[in-house]
C-alpha cells in the first residue's frame, strides 16, 4: 500500500479518536461531580424550554380523557421515593436488613391502574431528580412523570409543562392549591394531598420513661421534657445536623414563633434579621440554646436513617420534622415493638399560641419530554382519586368528591385543630417577597445549605458556654450581609 | 550491594508499616461491617469486628436486589469493547505519529496534547446532546463510544516505547515487501505489547472505577457496577452493611485481575515508563 494513502487512512482514524478523546476517563474524583455536567448545560437549557406540548394545554380530568385510545401504551414514573417503589427498608428478626414490599404503594397502584386501562407505568427510581436533569433538558421522551424535586420556578418552567391553571387548581383543591408549585398563572406539579409540615414526631414509650404521655403545649414544659431526657441518657431531639438540609425546618418552627406564615419573607422589613427582633433571629437563637442545653444529639449520626432509628429504638425521644418521617421510623421500630408508638404532634406555644404549618403534598409532574400526556395525566389523576395510597403514603387525600382517609399518625394534630387549640398556618405562596429574600439571601452569600441557620448554630461553641459573644458577632456580620446584599439589589418588602 | 545501616532498616520498616496501616485501615470497618447484621450496624462501632463472620446474608442481598450480576457483565461488555478499541487506536496512532512525517503532524499532536487540559465535565453538555440525538442514552454503547477514545498518556506511553522499536526493522520488512498494514499488523504490533498491557491496567481499572459518565449517560436498567453501587444511597438513608458487602464485591475482579496480570503489570509499566 502506498504510504500516502495509509498515512491517509491513519490520519482519519487519528482524527476520529481525537474527537472521542473528550470522553476518556474521567480525572480522579469525577464522580463527586456528578451534577457537573448538569450544571455546565443547565445554561444551554433554557433554548430549550419549548412550549408546552399541544396535547398538554389545559386540565383534564379522568372523564375527558379517552382511557380506551390509551390501552397497551406505557409511561415511565421516575422518583426519589424508593421506599413506595421497593418497599420500606426493615430489619428482620436477626437484624438483617430487607425490603417490605407491602409498603410499595407506589408499585401497588401502578398495578391497579395497569390492570384497570391497559397502561404500563414504568417505575424508576433516582436518588435525586439531579439524576435526571440531563434528559429533562434534552426533552427525552423516556420520563413523563417525576416526584417533585425542591426547584425554583424557572427550573420547573424549564422541565415540566403547566399541569394545569392556578384557577382550576383551586376550584378542586381549595387553598392548598396556592402551596402548590405555581407562577401564579399555571400549576407545574400538581399536589393531591395535604399534610401537615413541621412539628414534633416523637416516641410515646421514650418520654413515658420521664414521666410525660404527651407532648407539652408550652415551651417551658417542653423543655423541662428535653431535660428529663438528657437527665436520663437519651437524646432529646435527634436533628442529624451533620448534614445541612435538617436545617430548613426552623423556617415552620420561625412561622410557629411569629403566629404567621411569613416569617421567612417577612425577613426583607427587618435592618436585623438574624436578631432576636425578629422571628427568624429568634427561633435560630432557640435551636441554639437547645444545643448549648445538650437537647440534640451529642453523637454524628451516619446518615438519616441512623436518625430515625434511634428515635424508633428509644435512644433519641423526638425529631422536629414532618408528618413524611413518622411511617419511616414506624418501620425502623425494634421487633415487638408497637410501631404506634411514634406519634406526631404540635409544637409547642413559643408565645403566639400553638400552630401547625399545612400544604399540598406529594408532587408529580408531567415532563415537557413526555410523548403521551393523556396517559401520564390519567395516572396522576388516579392516585389523586386513589385516598386508601394517598394515606398508606402518609397523606390526605385532598380534591374535592374524594373521601379523604385520615392516617392515624395525624390524630393529635387533626384533634387539636378541631378543638381549636391548634390553628393552621397555610405555606406560604411563592411571591415576589419570598423570592426577593431568596435573592437576598443568596447574593449575602447565606441561602446555599441553609447557612443563614447553619452559620448561626455553627457558631455557638458548646464547650464555651456560655459564651455567646461568638454566636453575637455571627448574628452582627449577618445582619450586616444581610442588609448590604438588599440594597445592592435595591429590593425591599412589598 | 548497597549497605544498609541498622539505623535506616528500622526507619525503612517502620516507614512501610506506616504506609501499609494509612492504607489498610480504611478496609477494616469495610469488612466488618461487611459481615454485620444491620442491627448489629447500629448498635455497634465501625471498629468492633462483627459477631458471626460467617453472615454472608449481605452479600447475598447485595447480589440479589442490587443486580451485581447483571451489572459486573455489562461492565465486563463495556470494558473489554472500549479496552479493545482505544489500545488498538492508541497503537495506531502512536505509529503514526511516531514513523510518518505528514503535513498537520504537529498540529495533531498538539490537539491531542491539549485534550489532556480539557475537563470531562466540560464536554458533556455537547456530547450527550449528540448521544441523545442519535438516541444512544440508556444504551451501553453510549459509554463504550465515551471511553473508546485516544487518550494522551496512552499515545506518550506507547512513542516511549516506539523510541526504544528501531526503525531498521520497519525498513527490512518493507524491503522484503510487506506492506505498512503488515508490518504493522506483524512486526511493530507484537512489540507493543508491553505498553498495550500498561495501558489495560491503567485504563481498565480507571474505567471500572468511572462514576461520571455512566451515572450522566445509564439511567434505566443498563447500569454499570458504579451506578449499582449508588443504587443502594438513598435519598435519606443507607444500609451501610450491605453497602460494604457491594463494594467488597466489586474488589474481587479488580484483584482477579492484579493477580493474574501481576508479572506483566510490573514489567509493563517499567516498560512502558512516561518519558514526557
Amino acid at each position: 500500500m502506498n504510504k500516502r494513502i495509509f498515512s491517509t487512512v491513519c490520519g482519519v482514524v487519528l482524527a476520529a479518536s481525537l474527537f472521542t478523546a473528550c470522553g476518556g476517563t474521567a480525572p480522579a474524583g469525577s464522580s463527586d461531580s456528578g451534577n457537573a455536567g448538569a450544571a455546565d448545560s443547565n445554561a444551554n437549557a433554557g433554548s430549550d424550554a419549548a412550549a408546552p406540548a399541544a396535547s398538554s394545554s389545559g386540565f383534564k380530568r379522568i372523564a375527558d380523557i379517552d382511557a380506551a385510545a390509551l390501552k397497551g401504551t406505557s409511561i415511565t414514573l421516575y422518583t426519589h421515593g424508593g421506599n413506595r417503589v421497593l418497599g420500606e427498608e426493615k430489619k428482620d428478626e436477626n437484624g438483617n436488613t430487607y425490603r417490605d414490599e407491602s409498603y410499595a404503594y407506589m408499585k401497588h397502584v401502578a398495578e391497579r391502574f395497569e390492570e384497570e386501562y391497559g397502561i404500563h407505568v414504568d417505575l424508576q427510581v433516582n436518588s435525586t431528580e439531579d439524576d435526571i436533569r440531563p434528559l429533562l433538558q434534552t426533552n427525552d421522551p423516556g420520563i413523563d412523570i417525576y416526584t417533585s424535586p425542591n426547584w425554583s420556578i424557572e427550573e420547573w418552567q424549564q422541565y415540566a409543562i403547566p399541569y394545569c391553571t392556578l384557577d382550576e387548581a383551586k376550584e378542586l383543591y381549595g387553598d392548598y392549591a396556592t402551596t402548590m408549585v405555581n407562577d401564579g398563572t399555571n400549576v407545574y406539579s400538581l399536589m393531591p394531598a395535604k399534610t401537615y409540615n413541621n412539628a414534633v414526631v416523637y416516641n410515646e414509650e421514650t418520654i413515658k420513661k420521664v414521666g410525660y404521655d404527651s407532648i407539652p403545649t408550652t415551651q417551658a414544659e417542653f423543655e423541662n421534657l428535653c431535660q428529663a431526657l438528657r437527665d436520663a441518657g437519651i437524646d432529646p431531639i435527634a436533628m442529624h445536623r451533620v448534614e445541612n438540609w435538617p436545617l430548613s425546618t426552623i423556617n415552620d418552627f420561625a412561622n410557629y414563633v411569629a403566629g404567621s406564615n411569613d416569617a421567612y419573607p417577612s425577613m426583607l422589613k427587618s435592618d436585623e434579621p438574624f436578631s432576636e427582633s425578629h422571628p427568624m433571629g429568634k427561633t435560630i437563637r432557640m435551636y441554639t440554646d437547645w444545643k448549648s442545653r445538650g437537647f440534640f444529639e451529642a453523637d454524628t449520626y451516619t446518615d438519616f436513617g441512623v436518625a430515625m432509628d434511634v428515635v424508633g429504638n428509644g435512644k433519641a425521644g423526638m425529631m422536629l420534622f414532618g408528618a413524611w418521617v413518622v411511617p419511616q421510623i414506624q418501620g425502623r421500630c425494634p421487633e415487638g415493638t408497637d410501631p404506634s408508638v411514634i406519634k406526631f404532634a404540635p409544637a409547642p406555644d413559643f408565645g403566639k399560641g400553638q400552630y401547625v404549618m399545612a400544604s399540598a403534598a406529594d408532587g408529580y409532574s408531567i415532563s415537557k419530554g413526555c410523548d403521551n400526556v393523556d396517559a401520564a395525566r390519567l395516572f396522576i389523576e388516579y392516585m389523586s382519586e386513589d385516598a386508601q395510597y394517598l394515606a398508606d403514603s402518609g397523606y390526605i387525600a385532598n380534591k374535592k368528591g374524594v373521601e379523604p382517609i385520615v392516617p392515624p399518625l395525624y390524630d393529635i394534630i387533626d384533634k387539636a385543630v378541631e378543638a381549636g387549640t391548634c390553628k393552621v398556618l397555610y405555606t406560604y405562596a411563592t411571591d415576589q417577597n419570598s423570592i426577593n429574600n431568596e435573592n437576598v439571601l443568596t447574593e449575602a452569600n447565606l441561602l446555599a445549605d441553609v447557612k443563614y441557620a447553619g452559620n448561626l448554630f455553627d457558631a455557638l461553641d458548646v464547650t464555651k458556654q456560655p459564651d455567646w459573644s461568638a454566636y453575637d458577632a455571627q448574628v452582627e456580620k449577618q445582619n450586616k450581609a444581610y442588609v448590604e446584599a438588599r440594597e445592592d439589589l435595591g429590593v425591599s418588602w412589598q | 550491594m548497597i549497605y544498609e545501616s541498622t539505623l535506616y532498616k528500622i526507619v525503612r520498616y517502620v516507614f512501610l508499616v506506616l504506609a501499609s496501616v494509612f492504607v489498610l485501615v480504611p478496609l477494616v470497618p469495610l469488612v466488618f461491617m461487611a459481615f454485620k447484621s444491620g442491627r448489629e450496624m447500629q448498635e455497634t462501632s465501625v471498629l468492633t469486628p462483627p459477631s458471626n463472620w460467617l453472615n454472608f446474608y449481605n452479600f447475598g442481598y447485595a447480589i440479589e436486589k442490587g443486580h451485581l450480576i447483571k451489572a459486573f457483565i455489562i461492565t465486563a461488555i463495556i470494558l473489554v469493547i472500549s479496552l479493545t478499541i482505544q489500545i488498538l487506536l492508541t497503537c495506531m496512532v502512536s505509529y503514526v505519529l511516531h514513523r510518518f512525517d505528514f503535513k498537520l503532524k504537529k498540529v495533531v499532536r498538539t490537539a491531542f496534547t491539549l485534550t489532556m487540559f480539557i475537563p470531562v465535565v466540560a464536554t458533556q453538555t455537547l456530547i450527550f446532546r449528540m448521544m441523545h440525538a442519535v438516541k444512544l442514552v440508556n444504551t451501553m454503547w453510549s459509554v463504550v463510544i465515551l471511553y473508546s477514545g485516544v487518550g494522551i498518556v496512552g499515545i506518550y506511553i506507547m512513542l516511549n516505547l516506539l523510541d526504544n522499536v528501531t526503525r531498521e526493522i520497519d525498513e527490512a520488512a518493507w524491503i522484503d515487501g510487506a506492506t505498512f498494514p503488515y508490518t504493522f499488523w506483524n512486526i511493530v504490533f507484537p512489540l507493543m505489547k508491553p505498553g498495550c498491557t500498561t495501558l489495560l491496567i491503567i485504563q481498565g481499572i480507571a474505567l471500572y472505577n468511572d462514576f461520571y459518565i455512566p451515572n450522566l449517560y445509564l439511567n434505566r436498567d443498563v447500569q454499570t457496577f458504579t451506578i449499582a453501587l449508588y443504587k443502594f444511597y438513598g435519598s435519606m438513608s443507607t444500609p451501610f452493611e450491605i453497602v460494604s458487602a457491594a463494594i467488597i464485591i466489586g474488589m474481587i475482579p479488580i484483584l482477579i485481575v492484579f493477580i493474574a496480570l501481576q508479572k506483566y503489570i510490573y514489567s509493563g509499566i517499567a516498560a512502558g515508563a512516561v518519558k514526557m
